[in-house]
């Protein structure tokens, strides 16, 4: 064997690290990067008047600006650090809750099991978008009743996952033999059941990321979530429509979601083949 | 080559076709329908409750008043009534009414459809009210002859008749579909549902049928006594925004589009629609209201004067709408009796700091802004608001805005009160007191009511109640001189701050004719027809 062949193989990289993973993670990663960093180098303030109204993309203005002469680049980078922290927030509590209640539901069975999965039907069964509407509409506009909203449209499908797994894994014989052994409920449930769940969650999770961020635009595009002046991309599309033929108003914000959800999607396909043993 | 028989045929049939609307032309223009896109905004469509930009344009076309403004937008002409006298003081006027006048249904205008109309106005108490408020009585010596009698002199009276919401109604007719016009008219009163779908008026037009946030359909007034109106149907589109409005123009499916700010259409280049830019009576404006709830900071009047020199008045006037507008001084608008020689507003940052420094406010506050979130006269009032955002910074003043549907605004404003808000107004005929009586802090009106918190804090200015029955009582140089005054105890009070009178766009297929801005009634539609 040639010494070249030798060395490629060595530094084979994992099956799961495909180019779009590749992709998606530095994308994902640049947009974190950014949102941290942003503040510290943008070129004009997100909210003030830095150029002429209605300025096309230039040198001076990259995506050119607004229609009260805010620079439309800055607007779009700071439009992160309102996406990404919602979306992790959204996350991470439909992702608490839900699971906390699939895992309930799914270990302890009988009426418990009856309620809350019939509670997860009654929520799954309303559009996202228009359940989102409604719990918005009753709670006011803005960024954070928009993800009290998200996390009641979101926290369902983590619940009837989580059930799915439970009920799979406390068949399995281990488990069977820790409640044969004596072992307490509990202790059945966090050690010997929920670890071996988390794979589709994580999976769903970072998937859902991306539908997060394009729910809270959509939210915000009709008025019901981040109020001005917030550069917030839903928001800045919003009026970019109200001055349709000023097309980068709109673009910056646009190509920014279209970025972070694809970034997302194909980390999740990654973590997928990654967590997944049967996607090998 | 063997001809294409269907081709020909199709080909043959097209030119006939052609050829047979060439002949018919004219006639069938008229007969389809005018479609105008606008964004409705209708808040009611009895004559008496209903009070928006859009009412204008529907009462206008299905009523009509005893005058109307004539074509200079200052005088009164006759319309149902031929003829008018008034006594030397101004309190008693008298009309007659044309003979043969009648009403849709055919049944003729008598005196006793004006008294009814009249005390109907009065006494529901919704927001035109204001306009019969000092008519002590009416008589009907007989069917053709009606006399007002007035509290207090009323040099106004005349142009009030004019306003769209002095239509006078088919009292019969209405009065069999639940309508008052008693003293107790305001809770006796069931009719309003009824006006949603019928006009009871003499116009040109009648209602034929309207859908909320969809349409108003209009159609010829077959029993119309004068001259018939040109176009035979006319539908108001729902469009909420000016983009859509302007690509209906283009693309054909509206001939009229009534909203167009001067930015999208400076992007509208097509021989096949004409775009004219002409001043406006409408104006913009913000406005505090220190009985509000959600005040953080007593919103007094040194408050409201600092506030008020921290906005940026032609930077406004250039983001919003392209620099195509004009300053206002006060609420009164430019051209209106009393107007000339008024300050305009001034940017002094200097003065604002001052003022709050004198306040202890240098380091500055934060006051909530509930903000209707809608487009009119080319101004989107969110991107007003943040404009004033900006502005407010320089004097470290944040506000923050919640924008949120026109009617929800209407309610909020009233309860529990919005500090600090923007909002539009368009005259419904030529005179002042029709400003005083809305803006001005004299006890009652829309804006002393909604901006004291309904009375927790006490605005009244006595000098404008005085100065208001002096302008009434007066004509000529001194009404002029009355409203002056007038209007610089409403600039002083800091209450309503004009911020930009808009020019108006009219945006249409250059096929249309008779298309103009009058200072009541917004579109008169019966003067439309197609070349």
């Amino acid at each position: 064997m040639s010494d070249v062949a030798h060395r490629s193989r060595q530094f084979a990289l994992p099956h799961w690290a495909t180019l779009p993973v590749i992709l998606g993670g530095f994308i994902v990663g640049a947009w974190i990067v950014i949102g941290f960093t942003v503040p510290f180098w943008a070129p004009y303030d997100p909210t003030m008047l830095a150029g002429m109204r209605f300025l096309p993309p230039g040198a001076e203005h990259w995506l050119g600006t607004d229609a009260l002469g805010r620079d439309v680049f800055t607007r779009t980078l700071y439009g992160v650090r309102h996406s990404l922290p919602i979306a992790a927030a959204v996350i991470v509590c439909a992702v608490v809750i839900g699971c906390t209640l699939g895992a309930i539901a799914g270990f302890v069975g009988g009426l418990v099991d009856e309620a809350i999965m019939r509670l997860v039907d009654v929520t799954l069964s309303f559009p996202p978008i228009l359940l989102a509407m409604a719990v918005t509409a009753a709670l006011g506009p803005g960024l954070g009743n928009a993800a009290i909203a998200m996390v009641i449209v979101w926290w369902p499908i983590y619940a009837r996952l989580m059930r799915a797994q439970v009920l799979a894994v406390r068949e399995r014989e281990h488990v069977e033999a820790a409640i044969a052994s004596g072992a307490r409920p509990s202790r059945v449930l966090f050690k010997h059941i929920l670890p071996l769940c988390w794979s589709p969650i994580i999976v769903n999770a970072t998937m859902d990321f991306g539908q997060v961020i394009l729910l809270a635009a959509s939210l915000s595009f009709i008025g019901l979530g981040a109020v001005p002046p917030t550069p917030e991309w839903g928001q800045m599309i919003s009026d970019g429509a109200l001055h349709f033929y000023r097309w980068w108003i709109a673009a910056g914000p646009g190509l920014a979601i279209l970025t972070i959800v694809l970034g997302f999607n194909f980390l999740g396909d990654g973590l997928r083949d990654l967590l997944d043993p049967r996607s090998k | 080559m063997k001809p294409h028989l269907p081709g020909l045929l199709g080909g043959v049939s097209a030119a006939a076709l052609a050829f047979s609307a060439a002949l018919v032309a004219p006639a069938a223009a008229q007969d389809q329908p005018l479609v105008i896109a606008r964004n409705l905004e209708i808040n009611s469509l009895d004559p008496h409750r209903a009070f928006c930009d859009t009412c204008q344009i529907y009462l206008s076309s299905t009523y009509q008043g005893l005058v109307k403004l004539g074509p200079d937008e200052k005088s009164v002409v006759p319309s149902l009534a031929t003829e008018w006298t008034a006594n030397d003081d101004q309190t008693q006027f008298t009309f007659t009414l044309a003979a043969d006048a009648v009403f849709s249904d055919g049944s003729p205008v008598e005196a006793k459809d004006v008294k009814w109309t009249f005390e109907r106005l009065k006494n529901i108490q919704g927001d035109p009210s204001f306009m019969m408020a000092g008519i002590s009585s009416i008589e009907t010596p007989d069917e053709k002859t009606v006399v007002v009698n007035m509290e207090n002199p009323n040099s106004e009276f005349m142009g009030i008749l004019a306003a769209p919401y002095v239509g006078i109604i088919n009292s019969d007719v209405a009065a069999e579909n639940g309508a008052s016009a008693g003293a107790d008219a305001a809770t006796a009163d069931q009719a309003e549902t009824w006006f949603l779908a019928n006009s009871a008026g003499s116009g040109p037009y009648v209602l034929d049928t309207y859908r909320p946030d969809d349409e108003l359909r209009f159609v010829r007034n077959e029993n119309y006594w004068q001259d018939a109106a040109p176009i035979g149907e006319i539908v108001i589109d729902q469009v909420a925004d000016a983009v859509s409005q302007a690509q209906m123009l283009q693309s054909g499916q509206a001939d009229i589009a009534m909203q167009v700010d001067p930015d999208t259409a400076s992007t509208i280049n097509s021989p096949d629609i004409t775009i004219e830019t002409v001043p406006s009576y409408n104006f913009i404006y913000v406005m505090f209201s220190p009985g509000a709830e959600g005040n953080q900071v007593p919103l007094d009047l040194e408050v409201r004067q600092a506030l008020a020199y921290a906005i940026d008045y032609q930077g406004i006037i250039d983001f919003t709408v392209g620099g195509e507008g004009e300053m206002q001084a006060s609420p009164i608008p430019n051209g209106f009796p009393g107007t000339e020689g008024l300050p305009m507003p001034e940017e002094n940052l200097d003065k604002a700091r001052e003022l709050l420094a004198a306040k202890g406010l240098e380091d500055g506050f934060a006051i909530d802004v509930t903000v209707a979130s809608m487009n009119v006269y080319g101004v989107d009032l969110a991107l007003l608001m943040q404009k004033i955002q900006q502005d407010f910074a320089r004097i470290n003043v944040t506000i923050n805005i919640q924008p949120v549907a026109s009617a929800v605004w209407r309610e909020q404003i009233a309860n529990p009160g919005i500090p600090f808000s923007a909002r539009f107004y368009a005259p419904d005929y030529y005179g002042s007191a029709q400003y005083v009586q809305f803006f001005g802090m004299i006890p009652d009106s829309w804006w002393e009511r909604n901006a004291s918190g309904q009375g927790k804090v006490d605005l009244v200015n006595q000098k404008e109640v005085d100065l208001l029955q002096q302008a009434l009582a007066s004509s000529g140089e001194d009404m002029e001189k009355a409203y002056h005054e007038i209007a610089l105890e409403m600039i002083n009070d800091r209450i309503i701050v004009p911020v930009v009178s808009p020019n108006l766009v009219l945006a249409y297929r250059s096929e249309i004719d008779g298309v103009r801005y009058s200072a009541c009634c917004n579109l008169p539609l019966a003067e439309i027809s197609r070349k």
